[in-house]
């Protein structure tokens, strides 16, 4: 191979972090040197506190170590997200990180259930999610290793600051040989031929040349969107939140092990307990509301007292069409924005970093490379969106203004056909690249009041007693495996319990 | 809830039939579904042959069919790989072997090893790290050994006749309703098939139609708005003979595949005999001329029972309309290269079953099972197409065209990212993991510009280490899989038991 690609990361935040750390551990040094250019005086956004138990995927992937890494981030255990207010008023479901079933119930157990609902037994579905079950009774441990129990059925994934996550990236990443460049970037250079991208001109007059750029720079999108040019398809027509306020308030003496999001008159709350605060948020429409009562509502609805003034934050729904141009590939809120809703924005960060790595143009740029980034990073960003218009969509709640237009709003083609073929017969689509699969789809559905009218002739299976009898014992046997898993509170304490120093233990004060 | 579906009634013949019934049979019959099939005359010739991919075994698993009865009654021959020669001009031959795809998740594919191996003056091909190429050479069969780390299936090349009447003898016992006589009429009422009314005066009505009558769509073609959408510039050979050779002993277990100057002949052996096929363009050779040279191309005896037919190539579109379910040859029509012939029939009742209708007057079923079926349609012409657009046999109007045509863009991207990268695009509802396409690629003689950056991290010793391992662990796992001849021996031995 040729000599290493120069990439130059602009902006730091999760996402140029992440890209660095996942660069320099994944991509040997003889192929690219990898310069990162951020700002002290540039915060960054990092509202995705909330993540999906793909990042530690990626933490193992880089070698970043969990409980030092949960223990400086403040973080905890999630095993789910918990919705509130959405299908209906009064309504209240886990959208779980893990299966319904017993571990050998395969993609048809919700067939099963729905034959048993049809012989006259109204059970909750989530009482056959063991993460579901553990997550209400706020108990966490991590999954078992043997793959045919049902404390095997489920994963996790992490509350964390997430302006502390990209600072342990960037000690990590710097350790590594990542550089750090300091400063704002005054001009754009490009080749006048080709218009890939040249160089940065930095503020001090500092030229930075590159062979492969990586825009990280948040909504502004300096490179891709500013520079390139590349359009920007807006979907608010769908998702209307164009607003968030952000909060912190004071930690609640329980550790909930899943993020709760509760619908509101405009929008919808997120409230993600860290060891130290909760973080709080409301995301909003101005096509529905008004900034000060927006604020005034977020106030007005925490459950611990806030530790400072809420802070506004400004976005869009949509993507750049494409998130590769020439040399340049955005990640992060520069290449496109979806509501943290079901907490993806750290999960589009990864997923792009993991489809760039085979394709990073280390012999040579070819725009075919960029053509199959952008395929794929499309199909992702494309089934996220159906899956959260689907949050919006499926509700029978008319009391205020959005609910009532997002019932009623066209829907795109292919999420009218899902909701269609579920509600026919309890059908869910699966695909081989995609984030949610069938669990998420079901979780939704059935929690937003969407219940299939027939099921599955296949599931007619064997006497409908044997099935209630199964049923019933699965119950049990996840009720009273839940029964012994440590709390959530109590497992954070002895796992990943951020220090204090001014702390002594026990042991140190007996004479 | 609305009325279930009670009825289904199949019309078609031959293997497609028997397995479409067999398998809703077998599903859904003991919850009251009666399965009817209307047997049209066979179109099989003593000649013909099923190759089929391992995927066959699930099927056979699901209808309740021995392996042991299939092997005996269709005088099967276990099936590791394929070989292609002369596809590639002077270049040498090559396989693909049916290796079972490494676990999800794990770490990135083995070529990507090989690349840069080769890069270092690495000498063995792709192919001397696969399992079932090592098996083929070796004659020897991989049945799988709970712990094993490196594994492979096999599929059969079955003897097509007594195959479908041991599937329509199967079908009966497992209770499907047989009538033979020929149809005298359908009843179309709107985009719906009310009834198949036969010559013997019976008039079939049923709630859901399935038509595995082969290229005729003696159903579907009736309904409108069925379009046959053509494949015929990516899948150029438009006739096939078909005929009979001599026995090789003892049988090879792979499918030797030659190409020659207006297409291709392939030798598939069976216990008894060794079944040939030649599909090529009448545009570059007549059909005398293929039968006469048979011996020469298959370069063993063939017998002078050979018999001509059509290849249509291409998908019906949509391919469930009404209460009309297309199923095999009747929605995807393909060249018998690769052994996919009875993959498309088990694919398409896959997807129906999955998709089984929940009642009887509504099928929003449909918009789905149309879209899936084009796609996988789409993804089976891709995989042949590959064969043809990548050859290397300069100045024969034949082959010259194959590669000057364009190929299918969603083959293209395949291709191209495959030759950059060393990775293959994959998409929904395809017939091949990426380790396969990539034997295919590299055989068909694409180098990867490069191999995944990803597998540099490891120091250079346990990248070494990690190939040699791997032709070690071949090495002593051929030795100890059963020989074709043996494999067969035992499973005479064990029916023989059993009976």
């Amino acid at each position: 191979m040729n000599k290493p690609l120069e990439i130059v990361i602009l902006g730091g935040g999760t996402a140029g972090w992440m890209a660095a750390a996942g660069l320099v551990s994944l991509v040997s040094s003889k192929f690219c040197r990898i310069r990162l250019i951020e700002s002290d005086e540039i915060g960054t956004v990092g509202v995705g506190e909330a993540t999906l138990p793909h990042l530690k995927n990626f933490n193992e992937t880089i070698g970043l170590d969990e409980a030092e890494m949960m223990r400086n981030s403040r973080a905890t255990f999630k095993l789910g997200i918990q919705f509130v207010d959405w299908g209906y008023r009064g309504s209240r479901y886990i959208h779980p990180f893990g299966t319904y079933g017993s571990a050998a119930s395969g993609s048809g157990f919700h067939q099963r259930w729905l034959r048993a609902r049809a012989a006259g037994h109204d059970w909750d579905i989530g009482d056959f999610s063991y993460a579901i079950v553990a997550a209400r009774r706020n108990k966490f441990d991590f999954p078992s290793e043997a793959k045919s129990t049902i404390a095997s059925t489920y994963s996790y994934a992490y509350h964390l600051d997430a302006s502390i996550y990209a600072r342990e990236l960037r000690k990590f990443a710097e350790a590594r040989g990542v550089v750090r460049m300091e400063g704002k970037v005054r001009e754009v250079l490009q080749d006048g031929q080709s218009g890939a991208i040249k160089s940065l001109i930095l503020e001090s007059g500092e030229q930075v040349d590159g062979d492969f750029f990586i825009d990280c720079s948040g909504f502004r999108s300096l490179l891709l969107g500013s520079k390139l040019d590349v359009p920007w398809e807006d979907w608010s027509k769908w998702l209307p939140c164009d607003r968030a306020f952000a909060v912190p308030s004071e930690s609640a003496s329980e550790l909930t092990p899943y993020t709760r999001s509760t619908a509101v008159e405009a929008g919808w709350r997120w409230r993600i307990p860290l060891q130290t605060r909760t973080g709080n948020g409301y995301v909003f429409s101005t096509g529905f509301t008004n900034e000060q009562d927006a604020a005034d509502s977020l106030l007005k609805g925490l459950d611990t007292p806030a530790l400072d003034e809420p802070r506004l934050l400004r976005f869009k729904a949509g993507r750049r069409v494409l998130n590769w141009e020439k040399n340049c590939v955005a990640l992060g809120l520069s290449s496109g924005f979806l509501e943290p809703l079901e907490s993806t924005s750290i999960y589009l960060i990864q997923i792009a970093i993991m489809h760039l790595l085979p394709l990073l143009p280390l012999a040579g740029m070819d725009p075919r490379l960029a053509d199959e980034f952008n395929r794929k990073i499309n199909v992702e960003y494309d089934r996220i969106r159906d899956f959260l218009i689907l949050h919006y969509h499926l509700t029978r709640r008319d009391d205020s203004e959005i609910w009532r237009y997002c019932a009623h709003m066209d829907v795109p083609d292919s999420l009218k056909e899902k909701m269609e073929l579920f509600g026919h017969s309890g059908q869910i689509e699966q695909y081989r690249d995609g984030l949610f699969t069938l669990p998420s789809w079901l979780a939704v559905y059935v929690g937003q009041g969407l219940i299939p009218s027939g099921y599955s002739p296949l599931a007619d299976i064997g006497p409908i007693d044997r099935l209630i009898d199964d049923l019933e014992d699965l119950r049990t046997e996840i009720s009273d495996r839940v029964d012994e898993m440590p709390s959530h509170s109590r497992f954070v304490e002895r796992y990943c319990q951020m220090q204090q120093p001014w702390k002594l233990e026990p042991a140190e004060t007996q004479l | 809830m609305s009325r279930r579906v009670t009825s289904v009634a199949i019309v078609g013949r031959d293997a497609p039939l028997w397995i479409a019934a067999a398998a809703i049979q077998r599903s859904l019959g003991h919850l009251g579904v009666t399965v009817q099939a209307i047997e049209l005359p066979s179109l099989l010739q003593p000649v013909d042959v099923y190759s089929a991919m391992p995927a066959i075994q699930g099927l056979h698993k699901q209808i309740g069919l021995s392996e042991q009865l299939v092997i005996a009654a269709a005088k099967a021959v276990p099936l590791v790989a394929q070989r292609y020669s002369n596809w590639g001009g002077a270049s040498p031959p090559w396989m693909v072997g049916y290796d079972d795809p490494p676990p999800p998740g794990s770490d990135v594919g083995f070529v990507h090893y090989w690349a840069r191996g080769r890069q270092e003056g690495l000498k063995p091909a792709l192919e001397d790290f696969s399992l079932a190429a090592a098996a083929a050479k070796h004659a020897r069969v991989p049945v799988y050994r709970d712990g094993d780390e490196l594994s492979a299936a096999y599929g059969y090349n079955l003897a097509a006749l007594p195959y479908s009447l041991l599937l329509k003898a199967h079908a009966g016992r497992l209770g499907v309703r047989v009538e033979a006589a020929p149809i005298d009429d359908i009843e179309v009422n709107g985009d719906r098939i009310a009834a198949v009314v036969l010559a013997s005066g019976d008039r079939i009505e049923a709630d859901l139609f399935i038509d595995a009558s082969g290229v005729e769509g003696a159903l579907i073609g009736r309904l409108a708005g069925s379009n046959f959408k053509s494949w015929e510039e990516w899948l150029p050979c438009d006739r096939m003979v078909a005929a009979s050779g001599a026995a090789i002993d003892p049988p090879p277990v792979f499918s030797q595949i030659s190409a020659f100057r207006a297409g291709w002949v392939g030798l598939y052996p069976l216990q008894d005999k060794t079944a040939v096929i030649a599909a090529y363009s009448s545009k570059d050779i007549s059909q005398t001329e293929v039968i006469e040279s048979l011996p020469l191309l298959a370069r063993i005896p063939v017998g002078g029972d050979a018999v001509a037919s059509a290849l249509r190539r291409g998908v019906r579109i949509p391919s469930w309309i009404g209460n009309c379910v297309a199923v095999g040859e009747a929605a995807i029509g393909l060249d018998p290269l690769d052994s996919l012939g009875l993959y498309v029939t088990h694919s398409c009742i896959s997807h129906l079953m999955a998709l089984f209708p929940v009642e009887a007057n509504a099928f929003p079923e449909a918009d789905r099972y149309n879209r899936e079926i084009a796609l996988a349609g789409q993804n089976l012409r891709d995989l042949q197409c590959a064969h043809f657009a990548l050859n290397r046999r300069f100045d024969e109007p034949f082959w010259d065209r194959c590669r000057d045509r364009a190929p299918p863009e969603s083959l293209k991207r395949k291709l191209d990212v495959f030759a950059l990268t060393g990775h293959v695009p994959l998409y929904d509802e395809e017939p091949f993991e990426e380790h396969q396409w990539a034997a295919l690629l590299s055989g068909a003689g694409i180098s990867p510009k490069r191999y995944d950056p990803r597998i540099d991290v490891a120091p250079d010793e346990a990248l070494i280490q990690k190939v040699q391992q791997r032709l070690r662990d071949i090495a002593v796992a051929v030795p100890n899989m059963p020989s074709a001849t043996d494999f067969l021996k035992r499973s005479r031995e064990t029916l023989e038991v059993a009976e």
